[in-house]
């Protein structure tokens, strides 16, 4: 069954989509087009998650995707915009890691979760590709984390990462229960709205939301 | 034999005759987008047989070079007019070279150019040639890797077969890697054709031009033979991105039928492709020079990525 499904076409090229907006959030240096490609990420998800239910008949992943679409396509790209409006943050986003290298790096991470998953026998050819990506995700999203000084981008990499495991868990499981899902959904939920808080937090005692000014002793 | 023949020069004559068509029918939609009315779409005829009428000013200190380098790029870019299928998947001239072929036909060309922009010695032209060069060092790998992951999937180099491979397959080409290969090639296609946002065709400005700043020193008949050099290689490039990744329509066989309705298609496909980098041109800035290896990494990337996931889904 799960073959079947992971080798359709046209969910190869869902999965395809979501590494290249994630390989649009490494390339651009606006805030903006980052939250927007994130919100592009979560929708292709949700196509995702609907390709799946269509294909095993689940009625849970339709509310899996349905919800997708609400908090992460919607919700938390709105909190992201609220946020860059209300702290009045630069627009531009400053790295440790320029543009060109960055997206070298992330196809070398790849690269490299290809191989790592390829080593799993269980695994077998055709899904390997949904796994190799998700996989791909969670290591872009941790780079992205790292090399970027926004404290925003370093909320944007957690959700990168967490949209990796997402599509993991889809892939492997065709679906989680319904219970997990929606507990997931809630953490994550919470998650942003206590990172956002976070951030407005760091903005009022230091002035600014870049993580390199956080050594800075503050009398 | 014969046969082949008369399809080979059909298709310089195609190409010759189709070039400044599609550099007006750009202007025109772009005159459209920018709500202006624009020049008739035959503009850029009216332009070279113009130049053609007019005497050439050469400096005194130029060497043979600058007179050889237009006619030099010029007969290798229509070289590469011989290889790339245009209008029939099946060239008759496939055999003398493949996708590498046109990639260093295209360098050759733009290798003479930019000696040329030296030669005659004003800052302009070795500015622009430096700039030209800096580009084509990131254009030439990227453009390499996106047709790669084609062939790849294909099993040979050969752009005929390529073409014909593709063709055969109907929609079920349409796979990841594809897509992906596909907006690498746009990307590049934009590069290569000196479009917004990697140069302004439409702009003389000292601190932007690229390709406008090497031919500066041509006039009269030189300048038209570099101008119609430029646009064949427009053309060439479009027909590359048509007819690769979606060569559907494509006469897989000589015969007066089927050549006339790839002739129709093929006007069709360049008309959107022309529409396509139109829009791009109208709601793009040009970017700073500097800022281009970011656009031309993305474009490797995607074709990086398109070979992954070839191998990862094929299971290399």
């Amino acid at each position: 069954m799960e073959e079947v499904i992971f080798g359709s076409n046209i969910m190869q090229l869902f999965i395809a989509l979501i590494l290249v907006s994630t390989f649009m959030i490494l390339g651009s240096t606006r805030l903006y087009s980052c939250v927007r490609a994130f919100g592009i990420q979560s929708f292709l998800l949700a196509c995702v998650a609907t390709v799946v239910g269509i294909s095993t008949g689940k009625i849970d992943l339709y509310i899996v995707a349905l919800l997708t679409l609400i908090i992460k396509a919607a919700v938390i790209p709105y909190i992201f915009i609220y946020i860059i409006r209300e702290i009045k943050v630069k627009r531009e986003i400053d790295l440790y890691v320029g543009i060109s290298p960055s997206l070298i790096i992330g196809g070398i991470l790849v690269v490299i979760s290809y191989y790592l998953i390829r080593s799993i026998s269980v695994i077998t050819e055709l899904s390997s590709f949904a796994l190799s990506a998700s996989m791909s995700l969670v290591s872009i999203g941790l780079f992205i984390m790292i090399s970027r000084k926004k404290a925003i981008m370093q909320m944007l990499g957690i959700l990168i990462m967490e949209n990796g495991l997402f599509l993991g868990a889809i892939s492997l499981t065709n679906g989680m229960p319904l219970l997990v899902e929606l507990g997931i959904f809630f953490d994550v939920l919470i998650g942003v709205l206590i990172m956002g808080i976070l951030i407005f937090r760091i903005n009022k005692t230091f002035e600014t939301i870049d993580t390199d000014m956080l050594k800075n002793l503050i009398g | 034999m014969i046969s082949q023949i008369i399809i080979s020069f059909f298709q310089i004559i195609i190409i010759l005759a189709l070039s400044p068509l599609l550099s007006g029918i750009i202007k025109k939609i772009k005159a459209f987008f920018q709500i202006r009315k624009g020049a008739s779409i035959f503009q850029p005829y009216y332009d070279i047989a113009k130049l053609l009428r007019k005497d050439s000013v050469v400096s005194e200190n130029v060497s043979w070079i600058f007179h050889a380098a237009p006619v030099i790029s010029f007969a290798a870019v229509l070289t590469a007019g011989l290889i790339v299928p245009v209008f029939i998947s099946n060239m008759p001239f496939s055999f003398a070279g493949d996708l590498i072929a046109v990639v260093y036909l295209f360098a050759l060309a733009r290798f003479f150019t930019a000696l040329a922009s030296l030669d005659a010695g004003s800052s302009f032209g070795g500015m622009g040639g430096s700039r030209e060069m800096f580009i084509a060092s990131m254009v030439e790998p990227a453009l390499m890797l996106s047709i790669f992951a084609v062939a790849l999937n294909v099993g040979s180099t050969n752009l005929s077969q390529i073409s014909q491979t593709v063709s055969a397959m109907g929609l079920s080409a349409v796979s990841p890697y594809h897509l992906l290969a596909f907006v690498a090639f746009l990307i590049i296609a934009i590069a290569e054709t000196g479009r917004i946002p990697v140069d302004n065709p439409a702009t003389h400005l000292e601190l932007t031009m690229i390709h406008e700043a090497m031919i500066l020193e041509y006039s009269g008949k030189q300048l038209a033979i570099v101008e119609l050099g430029a646009m064949v290689k427009q053309l060439l490039v479009f027909s590359l991105l048509a007819n690769i990744f979606f060569p559907w329509g494509i006469a897989d066989s000589v015969g007066f039928g089927s050549i006339a309705i790839a002739l129709i298609v093929f006007l069709i496909k360049i008309i959107v492709l022309g529409a396509i980098i139109a829009i791009i041109e109208t709601s793009t800035a040009k970017w700073r020079l500097f800022r281009l290896p970011d656009l031309l990494s993305v474009s490797l990337m995607l074709s990086f990525l398109s070979l992954v996931s070839f191998i990862i889904v094929k299971g290399g």
